[in-house]
């Protein structure tokens, strides 16, 4: 069975298969957001990979600083996660118990657990990945638990995703328009469209493309938009032949329509200010000016 | 920094003479005859002379009353022609756009620039050419008459449309189009580096490792976050350039230890169709040309040039 991440609230266990970085970042950044709203605390099993998940959640406005401060979002460091998966599985399972016990004694209304399991494939502790997840399939079915496992392409042989993906019954998936891995287009709503990663030559075409289908609905539409949105919060590339064809498809626009770009970073805003945005009379450019990366990546 | 995307609306356009001088008298004298001119019609007047030269129009004239220094070159690996005239457009471009009218240029030969054949100043005054094509400026380089080597007597006799006799501009029968000289007397290359600390071959589909690998060796170097960013623009710029318009492979090659910041290289084995691309400001309705232009403007030294392996970009820019 196949499920969004907002449908999630009504399973316990559920595996994703991301295909790109951009949807590892999206999916997991949108479970740890839903946790903390919900007021459940969430712990995080980092692998070295923290960074792109806290980016991205900056990118979707979620502060998370007050609640890394009040543990309420537990990031686990990479060795710690390290020596769990190499911990025999029942001594994992009381560990994670304790810890929700722990979080609904402190009025949490329970926990979630995601992360980069990838250190348990190499089976360091004599047990293997499948056996770990049995004890989280175990924990979600006697205690307020609801874990995300990420098995993505990139970190996963094959081999070891479909066996793992055979065992959950849930599986998350997030529909894109277009991932090829650098580049991430998702919809989210009419006349509005999400990118995340780097526009270059090798995909700017497909910025040309969806700027087309959008304004056609629109135009189509009665009650469609007058604004053709994109948000580049999670864009952190954009060449200049992307930025002149975001400036000429504006210039080509009917004049009853505008194309608006929101939430644009510092680096992208340069590109698109040397390439005449500032004299398209149709497109609306709002920065991001609050906008402080981690160092780290 | 903007950059201005709109080409000028005054309707003087580059006037390039040449003018060649006996001595230094000679020369100071046919200078002081067109600063006084150019400053009783009103225009600023933009030097671009030797210190020497310089204080003795200052005391000619009885001060520096709209006198403007153009910036001195100073290539760390020897002189680029064209980076010059990039640098020295940048400047025109925005002295004639806060003034809204006319600028007089006097320039004047410089040996010390002339390199191994003194081709410096052909490849310069064609690249001037071309950069300065839609500014309103009248420009004048002064040449001396029996310089070390011919190279430069030809360049100047092909470069420019107008000549200065007697204190009159004249046309010149033996001027040629940039592309035409630089066909001639292609741009020279840079002096070697030795062996570059990484090397990689790319395609369109790896220019993000391209910029991966710049952006390393920038940060690594301690370039701050949107220097560091905008070079790697440019270096993303004329990496795609190479795979779009040159062969389907190209190669980029990084130094991390030289004595003035980051060089990189970009090589393909394609052939240039413009010589000197990105030198003239893209007008806004022209999708291509803008990327190198843009680079350009980034970069401290961006130098193009061509040998029968192909064609080759090295860029340089302090942090």
């Amino acid at each position: 069975m196949t499920r969004t991440v907002e449908e999630l609230r009504s399973v316990d266990h559920a595996c994703a298969v991301p295909v790109s970085d951009e949807q590892l970042w999206e999916m997991t950044a949108a479970f740890v957001a839903a946790g903390l709203a919900a007021g459940e605390q969430v712990v995080y099993f980092d692998d070295g990979t923290v960074d792109g998940v806290l980016e991205r959640l900056a990118d979707d406005r979620v502060a998370v600083a007050e609640s890394l401060h009040d543990g309420s979002f537990a990031i686990v460091s990479p060795d710690t996660t390290r020596a769990t998966l190499r911990s025999p599985p029942p001594q994992v399972q009381e560990l994670i118990c304790s810890t929700v016990d722990g979080a609904l004694e402190r009025g949490y209304t329970g926990i979630r657990v995601t992360g980069q399991f990838s250190y348990g494939l190499r089976r360091a502790g004599g047990a293997s990945l499948l056996e770990y997840d049995t004890v989280f399939d175990e924990v979600a079915r006697v205690r307020p638990a609801r874990v995300l496992c990420l098995y993505d392409r990139r970190r996963f042989p094959e081999g070891a995703i479909e066996e793992l993906r055979a065992r959950h019954h849930t599986e998350l998936v997030v529909p894109a328009i277009y991932d090829d891995n650098l580049l991430r287009i998702t919809s989210t709503g009419a006349g509005t469209a999400r990118l995340a990663g780097e526009v270059d030559h090798s995909n700017r075409p497909r910025i040309r493309r969806l700027l087309e289908t959008a304004l056609d609905q629109a135009l189509r539409s009665h009650a469609g938009p007058t604004d053709i949105t994109l948000d580049l919060s999670s864009l952190r590339f954009l060449d200049v032949a992307g930025a002149v064809s975001l400036v000429h498809a504006a210039e080509e626009f009917p004049s009853s329509h505008r194309l608006v770009l929101t939430g644009v970073r510092p680096r992208v805003l340069r590109v698109l200010d040397r390439c005449g945005a500032p004299f398209a009379a149709q497109l609306v450019v709002q920065s991001r000016p609050e906008y402080a990366p981690s160092e780290a990546r | 920094m903007r950059i201005e995307t709109t080409r000028s609306a005054v309707g003087v356009r580059l006037e390039h003479a040449a003018g060649y001088h006996r001595s230094d008298a000679d020369l100071l004298a046919q200078l002081v005859a067109l600063a006084r001119a150019g400053l009783e019609r009103g225009e600023p007047v933009a030097l671009a002379l030797r210190p020497r030269t310089e204080r003795a129009l200052h005391t000619q004239l009885g001060g520096t009353a709209g006198l403007i220094q153009l910036s001195h070159p100073d290539g760390p690996d020897g002189a680029s022609g064209q980076t010059l005239a990039t640098r020295r457009a940048l400047e025109l471009r925005e002295l004639t756009s806060s003034t809204g009218g006319p600028v007089t240029v006097l320039a004047e030969h410089t040996a010390s620039l002339d390199g191994a054949d003194g081709s410096f100043w052909t490849e310069l005054d064609a690249a001037l050419n071309v950069a300065l094509a839609d500014l309103p400026v009248r420009m004048t380089c002064f040449y001396p008459e029996l310089p070390l080597h011919l190279e430069i007597l030809d360049g100047a006799r092909h470069n420019h449309p107008l000549l200065l006799v007697d204190g009159r501009l004249v046309h010149n029968p033996q001027h040629r189009c940039p592309r035409d000289v630089l066909t001639m007397r292609p741009a020279p290359a840079p002096a070697l580096l030795g062996p570059p600390d990484l090397r990689i071959t790319f395609s369109a589909w790896q220019l993000h490792e391209v910029r991966t690998a710049v952006e390393e060796a920038l940060r690594a170097a301690g370039y701050g976050r949107s220097r560091a960013e905008d070079l790697v623009l440019a270096v993303n710029e004329v990496a795609t350039n190479a795979v779009e318009h040159g062969a389907s492979e190209a190669e980029l090659a990084i130094w991390t230890s030289s004595g003035s910041g980051v060089v990189c290289e970009i090589h393909d084995r394609g052939v240039l169709a413009d010589p000197l691309p990105g030198l003239q400001a893209p007008h806004p309705s022209d999708p291509r040309g803008r990327g190198v232009w843009i680079a350009r403007q980034l970069c401290d030294t961006l130098h193009v040039w061509a040998d029968r392996w192909g064609t080759h970009v090295r860029m340089q820019a302090a942090p």
